[in-house]
């Protein structure tokens, strides 16, 4: 049961134009940078650094991911299909479950395409193995962290707009999550600028791009996926339980 | 069977339906009837487990579906108010993802797709997206997922809105195919649907129970009182008021405008005898008579009788209130027995 759900999650990406239209931003931005990179080579061999391009991208990254997940619950509200989920046999954990590995799949995929210019590095160049695998693998836990804060987002309206708007922002703290810890104003408080300091992500994924597979990193982003996927659990369920 | 017992939902402070009972027997079709806003898509949906109910429960084959929404929800076929279908998938494919998520295997479900879109006659539509159906053959496709799988129990909300005057009667006699292997639970505000269709029926409004009854029953619960169309010609006034002068006569409704001076009035009688009085007044006072029919009271007037009373009480806090206010009665009552004491 759970798995026609996930199928048929996957395939809404691929039927629409969307899913194409977000590949391809995410492939044109990873070109850009890989060439930026390229151009600005010292030395006479190139190495396939991930931990350079993804600093270069992390911004557009981060953005691209929302428009992924808005729609999730926001347009399942709006056109009213919710009812049929809802009356399914699945339970809200498994539909929320179902939701989010069809998501990640889909964000897989695309990681999986910009493999290609560090193969293209391996024909020419020098691809610096250890550091590509923690990279993509950091990069691809980081991703599941923001599918599931998307995902609650969307769990909060009946549009895919606002749902994408709501996001973005959450998007934008996580970004800058690092910068409001250093701001002077937290520095005079440093044991709230510890707690601050524990949300970060930025962090802990430089970790993981070095080629430092760091256990409780990765525990932390597993974790911290969980923790959405569950509050999004709750908001539907909440959702139920307070209105029609 | 469907058990339904003190059920109530509160939307905040507004109950939107209370203390609802009611019993759906195996292989009946049951009418729930009732205004726009009544409280029938909500009972439907904590019926099917889509809304959880503020208190109450409701029991189907022995099973609460608030401890096993799941085995319960497998026995229910629900078709929502607004079909719930995805517009970017084409027909076949969009049953067969509802026949996924039902639970239903491999190998059945193409066979339960086929069976469903032949009830349904949506066969030559399979291969186009649903986007660019009419409404008439989205809801087609709604029923149809409806039916999947041959759930007992099958939940209806106005399954026959949208859809033109032969594609109803095409539905309503699928409905009634349906009785066979199926209970039915139909919600609807057209009463001729309701009478078609089915053998017993609900009425509720303000989100109270108004009767639980057959048809006939309601029909006859009317008593033998008769009505009686009339075309006069006539001030409108001036001939209500000598209608009304007539013994026998329980009230006169419903002027409807046919032409200048000329009404249809609608005229409820006690008997059949008082209709010659009511003529005889009327020529009496040099009123025009152009038409006469006589009908027995339908389901509608039931219908309009029993929804147009206004509601018991509105809600939390009214109830509240009322408790509290019963409460220091009786507590001022003893304290006054004491007293005389």
């Amino acid at each position: 049961m759970m798995l026609s759900l996930y199928k048929k999650e996957i395939r809404s990406y691929y039927t629409s134009p969307f899913a194409y239209v977000i590949a391809a931003l995410f492939m044109l931005v990873f070109t850009v940078t890989f060439f930026s990179n390229l151009a600005n080579l010292e030395g006479t061999e190139y190495r396939f650094s991930f931990p350079n391009i993804f600093y270069n991208n992390f911004f557009y990254f981060i953005f691209l991911i929302p428009a992924l997940t808005m729609r999730i619950f926001a347009d399942e509200r709006k056109s009213g299909t919710e009812v049929l989920l809802m009356t399914s046999p699945l339970n809200v954990f498994q539909i929320v479950t179902a939701k989010f590995l069809a998501v990640s799949t889909v964000f897989l995929m695309m990681l999986v395409l910009t493999l290609f210019f560090p193969l293209l590095t391996l024909l020419t160049g020098q691809v610096m193995w250890s550091s590509l695998i923690c990279g993509y693998l950091g990069f691809f836990l980081w991703g599941l962290v923001c599918i599931a804060i998307g995902m609650l987002m969307s769990s909060f309206t009946d549009s895919p707009i606002i749902a994408g708007i709501l996001s973005e922002g959450a998007m934008i703290i996580l970004l800058f999550i690092d910068n409001i810890k250093n701001s002077g104003f937290f520095q005079s408080l440093p044991k709230v600028a510890k707690i601050i300091g524990a949300f970060s992500t930025e962090e802990r994924f430089i970790n993981f791009s070095q080629g430092f597979f760091g256990f409780s990193d990765l525990v932390f982003f597993i974790t911290t996926s969980l923790l959405f996927v569950g509050l999004t659990i709750i908001s539907i369920e909440k959702r139920r339980w307070s209105r029609g | 069977m469907i058990e339904i017992k003190k059920l109530t939902k509160y939307y905040g402070k507004n109950a939107a339906v209370k203390n609802l009972n009611f019993t759906v027997n195996d292989n009946e079709i049951l009418g729930f009837l009732g205004p726009n806003g009544a409280g029938k898509s909500t009972t439907m949906n904590i019926i099917t487990g889509y809304l959880p109910s503020t208190s109450g429960t409701v029991v189907i084959e022995g099973l609460d579906i608030a401890e096993e929404p799941s085995k319960v929800k497998k026995m229910i076929g629900f078709l929502p108010e607004i079909p719930p279908v995805y517009m970017d998938m084409k027909v076949r494919e969009y049953l067969m993802f509802c026949a996924g998520i039902k639970g239903i295997k491999g190998s059945q479900k193409s066979e339960q797709v086929e069976i469903a879109m032949d009830k349904l006659k949506i066969k030559e539509m399979e291969k186009r997206l649903i986007r660019n159906l009419s409404k008439g053959y989205r809801q087609r496709v709604g029923f149809a997922q409806a039916i999947l799988g041959n759930p007992k129990y099958l939940i209806l909300d106005e399954p026959t809105v949208g859809l033109d005057p032969s594609q109803v009667v095409e539905v309503r006699n699928l409905i009634k195919s349906l009785k066979k292997d199926h209970t039915i639970i139909l919600s609807s505000h057209i009463l001729a649907e309701i009478q078609a269709i089915c053998e017993r029926v609900v009425i509720i409004s303000h989100g109270e129970i108004r009767a639980v009854d057959t048809i006939k029953n309601l029909e006859d619960s009317m008593g033998s009182a008769l009505i009686l169309n009339m075309r006069i010609t006539g001030t409108k006034e001036k001939v209500t008021e000598c209608i009304r002068n007539v013994k026998g006569v329980i009230s006169v409704n419903d002027a409807a405008y046919e032409d200048d001076n000329t009404y249809t009035y609608k005229i409820e009688i006690d008997k059949d005898d008082v209709r010659k009085d009511i003529m005889a007044a009327l020529i009496k006072n040099d009123f025009n008579i152009d038409e006469v029919s006589t009908e027995k009271p339908n389901l509608e007037e039931v219908f309009i009788k029993l929804t147009s009373q206004p509601p018991k009480k509105k809600g939390l806090k009214e109830l509240v209130e009322e408790f509290e206010s019963e409460n220091y009665s009786s507590e001022e009552a003893i304290s006054s027995e004491k007293e005389e004491k």
